[in-house]
């Protein structure tokens, strides 16, 4: 079977692939019912707080997919990353949204691209951006490639979720998305070079933090984070 | 496989029908007797966890909610994923289950399990959604391993004759059972725990085979149309 990494790209891009996806909102849920977007009456927050995203907290996520492509491809071990991830990701329960994502990817890399398994065991917690990485190396994906991929489905996830959060017109979400090319481009430019978890930008956002502990106790809810 | 692997029973069926309300009362009836664990999947709350967990049917941590994004029908069927990581984990933490009962967050008539998700699915219906429910048909009316018409003791404050609405659920369902179900009528539970008993067991024998009741509605085709799909 031959594998083409533009196809992959596209596949994983894509929120109809089974992950999760559905589930998350990218903390917009949290964010919103904190005031974001004043309850649809300034719906262009949604597209500055992707935006935010792209220039803090995904830059640590998209540059640990990238180091721990890396590292696969070095034959070393993708979760050596792990450690320099974690410390850029205070908030305990990001952590663990990112882990149960990446057991999500995992046991679907593992089926459709078998040789996921021969760098990560099946059925693990392991950071979602680790798995991204692992799932790029052995599929041919470069560096680049893994970095946007983290970039948009991130701003994706968020937009997508605002039409279940907010009145917002589709094609206008749409519209937003395409208005973060230059933010997603820009964080690839920055990341796709990096090897070294030491090398591993430690951009973060306290505010999406501290929402994202409410929210895993938040009764009222849509969306896992 | 796990060997933790339990027998994995989906209730599915429109908002407001009684899954909640079924689960706990195969959980009551059944608890004695076999390990179970239920995941409940809520549209907008962990309403149901909750309610289930009150009814102290279980222990608490028997009882998972998977949440849905807004999307029940994806999450039980076009992305299994978060839920089938919620039974997993749950078996893995409780082994050995004999059954997880997995809610469906109520949508509408279209949406069955995914065969990933589950063995064996029941569809839920109420008289107090009105006697012709049963015969508007959907996958789940006509191709779930059960359906329950519950609630039976309402019937007469919503002007619905029930044997009427049974024998339209048989007509559709082409011989599988219909079971009219109240809560206030003894015989009619202990018939729905002999039918997860006796499925179980089935199981257990390596003699139950998963039918998937699909997505589609059932159709026909014009005279001369040629294809190659089972109806």
């Amino acid at each position: 079977m031959s594998t083409s990494p533009d196809v992959v790209a596209l596949m994983l891009a894509d929120a109809r692939l089974p992950t999760g996806g559905h589930a998350q909102s990218g903390g917009l849920e949290a964010a919103v019912r904190a005031g974001l977007a004043d309850e649809g009456r300034r719906l262009g927050d949604v597209a500055a707080y992707a935006r935010d995203r792209l220039r803090t907290l995904v830059r640590v996520e998209a540059g640990t997919a990238v180091v721990a492509r890396a590292l696969t491809l070095a034959g070393g071990s993708p979760r050596d990353v792990e450690p320099a991830w974690a410390a850029r990701t205070p908030s305990q329960e990001l952590r663990a949204v990112s882990r149960r994502q990446g057991r999500a990817w995992l046991r679907l890399a593992g089926r459709v691209w078998p040789a996921t398994l021969e760098h990560l065991p099946a059925d693990t917690e392991v950071p979602r951006a680790v798995v991204v990485g692992v799932v790029g190396a052995v599929t041919g994906l470069d560096a680049a490639q893994v970095a946007r991929l983290v970039a948009y489905d991130d701003a994706q996830t968020v937009v997508a979720a605002s039409l279940k959060l907010l009145p917002v017109d589709p094609v206008e979400a749409a519209g937003w998305l395409a208005g973060l090319h230059d933010d997603m481009e820009r964080l690839v430019a920055d990341v796709a070079g990096l090897s070294r978890p030491d090398d591993l930008p430690a951009d973060g956002a306290p505010y999406v933090d501290a929402l994202a502990q409410q929210h895993a106790t938040e009764r009222m809810r849509l969306f896992h984070a | 496989m796990p060997d933790t692997r339990s027998f994995r029973l989906g209730v599915a069926g429109p908002v407001g029908t009684g899954k909640s309300s079924l689960i706990a009362t195969v959980c009551r009836t059944l608890a004695g007797e076999l390990e179970l664990g239920v995941v409940t999947n809520d549209i907008y709350t962990d309403e149901d966890a909750r309610f289930l967990r009150s009814e102290g049917v279980l222990d608490a941590d028997r009882i998972r909610a998977v949440e849905t994004g807004a999307c029940p029908h994806t999450a039980i069927r076009d992305d299994v994923t978060p839920n089938l990581i919620a039974v997993e984990t749950l078996e893995a933490d409780h082994a050995p289950l004999d059954v997880v009962l997995v809610e469906s967050g109520g949508d509408n008539l279209t949406a069955t399990f995914s065969p990933a998700l589950v063995d064996a699915q029941v569809f839920v219906l109420d008289v107090a959604g009105g006697g012709d429910v049963a015969r508007k048909g959907g996958p789940g009316i006509a191709r779930a391993d059960l359906l329950v018409v519950n609630k039976t003791d309402l019937a007469p404050y919503v002007g619905v004759d029930v044997p009427r609405m049974v024998a339209d659920a048989a007509a559709a369902r082409a011989g599988r059972p219909v079971l009219a179900l109240s809560r206030q009528d003894p015989e009619s539970v202990a018939r729905l725990a002999d039918w997860v008993r006796g499925l179980v067991a089935e199981a257990r024998a390596g003699r139950h085979t998963p039918v998937d009741p699909g997505p589609m509605a059932p159709h026909t085709h014009r005279p001369g149309h040629d294809h190659d799909h089972a109806h």
